[in-house]
């Protein structure tokens, strides 16, 4: 415990009332308990900083999660959900069959008469497990051995924003809090010295996306604003005003620090009000932050293999390899819930130009995050999600004439995503799409289905997550959601 | 028939389930001396049974209904739910104590098991005589005597009474009342949003008169600052920003509605009629600029851009926004759960809520394309925009008339025809003749250089005049842009049909509906016209028991921290039973018998022995009320992130003074906005004036508000609980934000120019700047002892020193010696850093 301050029985409750900590507030917490910015050698049985009481509900395979978020829709068809039959009826009309009275975005309208169109590249089998690849995704075709793909993904939403927050918050409008909130909210902390919930975000250059990655992608809704993400930028402050004015040293922040500890404690012996003891702690979090922020941006000590292996944008802040290298840096220190987003996947009429750049800039770094993880045992507690928000039309989108131009449309009915790590069978896929990759034909995995998985891994009973607003309890899988304990290993 | 079926088990096991206990809404201060239906019984019914046995008839299980008398009498098969006066022949109370996991009721799968104390609690209930009364909020409003206290001396008013009542029912007594100065320094914050200058609080210090602090309240009710501080909490309600939200977030011209708000506050617009302009004002016979411009409340929500949106599908959803609002602001009620079914728990359903959605559908808007001034709109120009406008539009009629003679001979035809039928423009493209087609007054830009591009060639001199009129219709369409227009309601002359969404989704229209009020609540006079001002005059008759206890709530909430309900956005039967209900009562009947005079309720909630208290409190004391809400100590809370700017601006004298007018950009750090838009939004500092005008003024983009305020509202959506959390990222942000430090540096300069050169004078005269009261002997040596190192530190590297200095783009005065100013300036950072300077105390 830090010598300067006495907190004695100043335990605050307003706020952390019923909460498992002694109440001061995780991250504050866990300043007053040091800890050298690596996870903590023991967190069994909930130890974390913070957590509420009896979460986890029962033993997590997973104690954190990396989420590699792909917004914009990545092209199921193209890259992981191989399809001969498409290839065959590949500039020949869709069957109605497979339509049905579908909505779809206003870009589509009408599906009726849409032709269908054949995966761009070809595909491979790889690994024991025979998993089908495209010859787009290199790199993760050579570690599908750790990987479980769930084919069968469904949403309700058809437009970005929407289906975005659906996925990471359970509702399409904006005021819902997001997984990473839920899970600081319920699990706590197991990092000392920085937030639980880390964000970053890329995009690919030169590619011509028009999504816009809004804060409430990471926000915490109704729950304290302190269990929203915090932003790792991709320039300037790598938090916001984490840095020092110009001419103030280390020394005499050190020094204005304490003076400010000093004075705060004649308050709060007072006055006492435990929100002062609170914002003592937390003034010397920022501190250590402005300290262990740094400490983990300088990559310098990166060997040199490690950092070849995430590809040649890996130096460069703000690219999704930079942000990999760093998610694995977070999840060595223990930071619970890291969201690395990454735009650019919204082929409209770009499948045969940017789709290519798309998955070079994220191909790599991914399929070294995993490799990386796995090297240092960290893949065994730490869940590693690929996937963005939909999927896109196994027809086309624009004239089959004009190659140049070809693109899919948003597809809520059938996409993919990966797992790997932090309890999850590997090497296998669990549901799968019809012969068109058009609709879920067995096993669907609803977006609440898979926020409840998540939850599981976990040790969380999504059914008891909850959080009470507006006189309802809510929770992140709304009033819906299985966890799909058959990807459990 | 059994009175709950396996099915309606099975049924629950999918459902939410609930955790017993929540910190957000159990009351930790009980008082029971009988059992009452709606302190005690009404909440735990909500809580555990109303979600199968309730209001809402499509999920209820077993025909079973707990939510009122007559359901909860009937007869069934094998006994009755509830049979007064007989617990033990009540199946409701087998069925809770129930070992069988298929009778058990709560399912024990559902999680809501009560307690045995709840369990005594129903009982004890039904042993009584199983009495159900209304919900306590949807009561009519009566005005009760408050009750009388024994030590009626302390009270200075009504509200008082209330509050020492209770604090001597629960053996407690109120605090001292908290010190002068700190007394000013509270009340200014809270009806200002600023601190107090040194020199007001010097003259409330040497008025010894009885009243000195009645008439300190009322200088302050009469500033021009109050309707800025109060505006704040309406702007969050109102989900006020500078731009539409969602992808592209194109700027709108909003602020004209936002100066109105400060100007309503200001002149004390009654809050019923400030209700009504904003609802409807366009619907007032000979409706003014100003009550058309209030109904900007209504569509300040967001406006969804994004390509690939279908028009309807925004449109449903901007109104469902509007409504929701309105149940949130007015209300108090949760109405969004209405949308796909009736509620679970109040007594509202989808009906109503699409019956309310009838009133609102009835604009133009269609939901296409992201415009950030859709129609209707209200121009307003200002005088010199009205002139330029009136020259320029004189210009291109002029212009216009000229061409049409011209081309007469350009383009000859018969009479009647237009240039696009002469034979001379037959070869030209469709697009061109499209443009010929039009009188050259009603050309727009494009359709002249479609024109000018294709007669450059051929003649010369037609191109020419149309050259001179692109020039004239470009300099007048500038102006034109430049016209702030406010968005706002008005209706179609046809209505538009309303039905009931399936689920809420804009294609799955079922049942039509006509406007209408939520049954639960009085219905509109006989009569009247079914319109929204209609709906805006029955929002706040007398007879609607909800606005004033919701408004009422929200103000003391300004002022206490907390409401006397503590969920300002629900005063359903799932929000908790008010500690303070009799007060709450009391209030919103005073504040309507009152004429809705807002400063009045102010004046009255600022001046009570309650509100004057010190906020020191003892161990034991927050042990028993944690969050104060039995009122034995003043309030003590964080002040907003807006109002920490404010002051800082105020304390260092930076603060310039001027109302109104567009947004403007203070500092943020670089990059924030183009990040967050991959580069396409770039964010302009302002200059001079602008980075020092208040808060409130601050542009608000809505996808990435101003960083520096943390824990506000989103401006996405309504809100009107105030967030306040206590994160390392704030002490960063009050640390390190150019804003404060720039602050500090002039607060130092501030000091050392006026003061007494004598150091502890000088850190005297800044604590008084920022804490109004002064330092006391212990805390002048920590300061003293501060500024002594940090001199040392910047005289052994001068150059810090100076760029310490450069921090912030308000000049320096160059005449001050760099060391000494830097060191008092860290100084006076590290002021505006103490728990009492972010704290309202």
């Amino acid at each position: 415990m830090d010598p300067r301050i006495d907190f004695g029985n100043n335990i605050p409750r307003r706020e952390f009332f019923g909460r498992s900590a002694t109440g001061i507030g995780v991250a504050a917490l866990a300043s007053l308990l040091g800890g050298d910015g690596r996870v903590m050698a023991d967190d069994k049985a909930g130890a974390a900083l913070g957590a509420l009481p009896g979460l986890p509900h029962f033993a997590p395979k997973a104690k954190r999660v990396i989420y590699l978020f792909q917004s914009g829709a990545p092209t199921h068809p193209d890259i992981f959900d191989y399809k001969p039959k498409l290839k065959e009826l590949h500039g020949t009309p869709m069957p109605d069959s497979y339509l049905g009275t579908k909505r779809f975005s206003s870009m589509t309208g009408n599906p009726k008469g849409k032709v269908a169109l054949g995966p761009i590249e070809p595909f491979k089998q790889y690994g024991q497990s025979g998993a089908w690849v495209s010859d787009l995704m290199p790199h993760t075709a050579q570690v599908v051995d750790e990987l479980c793909f769930i084919k069968s993904m469904h949403t309700d939403a058809v437009n970005h924003a929407p289906a975005v927050n659906f996925l990471l918050s359970g509702a399409q409008i904006p005021g819902r809090p997001s997984m990473g909130a839920w899970l600081t909210y319920g699990l706590g902390s197991t990092s000392a010295n920085l937030p639980a919930f880390v964000v970053m975000t890329s995009v690919s250059k030169g590619t011509t996306c028009g999504q816009i990655f809004y804060d409430f992608y990471w926000g915490s809704g109704f729950l304290p604003s302190r269990f929203q993400g915090v932003k790792l930028r991709g320039g300037g402050d790598p938090v916001l005003y984490l840095n020092n004015p110009d001419g103030m040293s280390s020394t005499m922040r050190r020094g204005l620090l304490d003076d400010i500890a000093k004075l705060n404690e004649i308050k709060l012996k007072e006055y006492g009000d435990p929100e002062i003891a609170t914002r003592i702690a937390q003034y010397e979090m920022a501190f250590k932050m402005q300290t262990s922020v740094p400490e983990l941006s300088d990559i310098s000590k990166e060997p040199k293999e490690v950092l070849d292996m995430y590809g040649p944008q890996v130096k460069e802040r703000g690219t999704f390899a930079y942000n990999c290298l760093m998610a694995r840096r977070l999840a060595e220190r223990g930071v619970r819930f890291i969201q690395v987003m990454h735009a650019g996947w919204d082929q409209h009429n770009s499948l045969t130009t940017e789709l290519y750049t798309q998955c070079k800039d994220t191909d790599q770094p991914s399929a070294a995050l995993v490799k990386d993880l796995k090297a240092r045992g960290l893949l065994d507690d730490t869940l590693v999600i690929w996937g963005g928000e939909f999927g896109r039309t196994p027809f086309i989108q624009g004239s089959l004439d004009d190659r140049k131009r070809w693109g899919r449309d948003h597809h809520p009915y059938a996409f993919t995503v990966w797992m790997a790590g932090g309890g999850v069978k590997r090497g296998i896929t669990y549901g799968e799409s019809d012969d068109l990759a058009m609709n879920v034909a067995r096993d669907p995995v609803h977006v609440h289905d898979f926020q409840a998985t998540l939850l599981h891994l976990l040790g969380i009973d999504h059914e008891r997550l909850t959080y009470r607003f507006q006189g309802r309890q809510f929770r992140l899988t709304d009033v819906f959601g299985k966890a799909v304990t058959q990807v459990v290993a | 028939m059994r009175l709950c079926v396996r099915r309606c088990l099975c049924a629950f096991l999918g459902v939410l389930a609930f955790r017993a206990c929540s910190a957000e809404t159990t009351s930790q201060i009980p008082v029971k001396a009988t059992v009452d239906f709606t302190r005690d019984i009404r909440p735990i019914l909500s809580e555990k049974c109303f979600y199968c046995h309730g209001p809402d008839a499509s999920k209820r299980q077993a025909g079973l209904r707990l939510d009122s008398s007559e359901g909860a009498y009937a007869a069934y098969d094998n006994g009755r739910a509830v049979v007064p006066g007989k617990p033990d022949k009540s199946e409701v109370v087998t069925r809770i104590l129930s070992q069988n996991p298929a009778d058990q009721m709560p399912p024990p799968k559902s999680n809501r098991t009560l307690s045995s104390a709840e369990i005594e609690l129903l009982r004890q209930w039904i042993a009584d005589g199983a009495k159900y009364a209304g919900h306590w909020a949807f009561e009519p409003l009566r005005q009760a005597e408050p009750p009388a206290a024994k030590s009626g001396a302390w009270a200075r008013n009504p509200i008082d009474r209330f509050v020492l009542a209770r604090l001597e029912k629960e053996g407690l007594s109120p605090s001292p009342e908290t010190p002068r100065e700190t007394l000013l320094r509270r009340v200014t914050l809270d009806l200002t949003g600023l601190p107090p200058t040194p020199a007001e609080v010097d003259a409330f210090i040497a008025d010894a008169g009885a009243d000195s602090y009645g008439k300190a309240v009322d200088r302050l009710l009469a500033s021009p600052a109050f309707g800025e501080r109060m505006a704040w909490d309406w702007l969050d309600a109102a989900r006020y920003a500078d731009s539409n939200g969602y992808q592209g977030d194109n700027e709108r011209t909003m602020w004209p509605w936002r100066d109105w708000v400060v100007r309503a506050f200001n002149s004390n617009l009654p809050f019923d009629q400030f209700t009504v302009w904003q609802l409807a004002g366009d619907q007032l016979p000979n409706a003014t600029v100003e009550q058309k411009m209030a109904t900007g409340f209504c569509r300040n929500h967001m406006i969804n851009g994004e390509g690939g949106r279908i028009a309807e599908e925004n449109r449903i959803e901007y109104v469902f926004d509007q409504i929701e609002t309105l149940g949130t602001v007015w209300l108090g009620m949760t109405f969004n759960c209405c949308r796909c079914h009736d509620h679970k728990y109040d007594q509202l359903t989808r009906r109503d809520y699409y019956g309310l959605f009838a009133f609102f559908n009835q604009t133009q808007v269609d939901g296409g394309g992201g415009d950030p001034q859709t129609k209707p709109n209200l121009e307003l120009p200002n005088d010199e925009q009205k002139t330029q406008l009136a020259k320029l539009d004189d210009e291109v009629q002029t212009g216009a008339e000229d061409l049409d003679y011209q081309e007469d001979s350009f383009f000859p035809r018969d009479f009647g025809k237009s240039a696009a039928d002469s034979p001379a423009a037959a070869k030209l493209p469709d697009k061109v003749k499209n443009a010929l087609k039009k009188s050259a007054v009603s050309r727009n830009r494009n359709d002249l250089a479609e024109i000018e591009k294709e007669v450059a060639k051929p003649n010369p001199e037609h191109a020419k005049l149309l050259k001179a009129q692109i020039a004239v219709v470009d300099k007048r369409d500038a102006v034109s842009k430049a016209i702030p227009r406010v968005m706002i309601m008005e209706d179609m002359a046809k209505p538009r049909k309303t039905f009931m969404l399936e689920k809420g989704l804009y294609d799955k229209p079922r049942d039509e509906v006509t406007a209408s009020v939520p049954a639960v609540l009085p219905a509109l006079p006989k009569g009247a016209a079914i319109n929204r001002l209609s709906l805006a005059r029955w929002v706040v008759a007398p007879e609607n028991p909800l606005p004033a206890r919701v408004t009422v709530n929200r103000f003391w909430q300004q002022f206490f921290g907390i409401g006397l309900v503590k969920t300002p956005e629900d005063f359903g039967t799932q929000s908790e039973f008010p500690p303070h209900r009799d007060l709450l009562n009391w209030l919103a009947a005073e504040f309507v018998r009152s004429g809705w005079d807002v400063k009045a309720l102010c004046r009255q909630i600022v001046t009570s022995a309650a509100y004057r208290q010190s906020s020191k409190v003892s161990p034991a004391l927050r042990e028993r009320d944690p969050e104060n809400r039995l009122m034995a100590r003043g309030p003590r809370f964080r002040m907003p992130a807006w109002m920490i700017r404010d002051q800082a601006l105020a304390a260092s004298g930076l603060l310039v003074a001027k109302i109104g007018g567009p947004a403007v950009k203070p500092y943020q750090p670089p990059g924030v906005w183009e990040e967050a838009t991959f580069g396409n939004k770039r964010y302009s500092q302002d200059k001079d004036d602008a980075l020092h005008r208040r808060s409130l003024y601050t542009f608000w983009r809505r996808i990435i508000g101003p960083t520096e305020f943390f824990d506000s509202a989103t401006r996405q959506t309504c809100t009107v609980k105030q967030l306040r959390t206590n994160s390392p990222m704030h002490a960063l942000t009050t640390l390190n934000d150019v804003t404060f430090v720039e602050a500090s540096r002039v607060l130092a300069e501030r000091i050392l120019t006026s003061a007494s050169s004598a150091p502890d004078a000088r850190i005297e005269f800044a604590v008084r700047c920022v804490m109004v009261r002064k330092p006391s002997p212990e805390e002048k040596t920590v300061l003293l002892g501060s500024l002594e190192r940090l001199r040392k530190e910047f005289a052994a590297d001068p150059v810090s020193a100076k760029k310490y200095l450069q921090n912030g783009e308000f000049k320096r005065n160059d005449k001050l010696d760099p060391v000494e100013h830097a060191a008092y300036a860290a100084v006076c950072l590290l002021i505006l850093n103490l728990d009492e300077a972010l704290t309202k105390e």
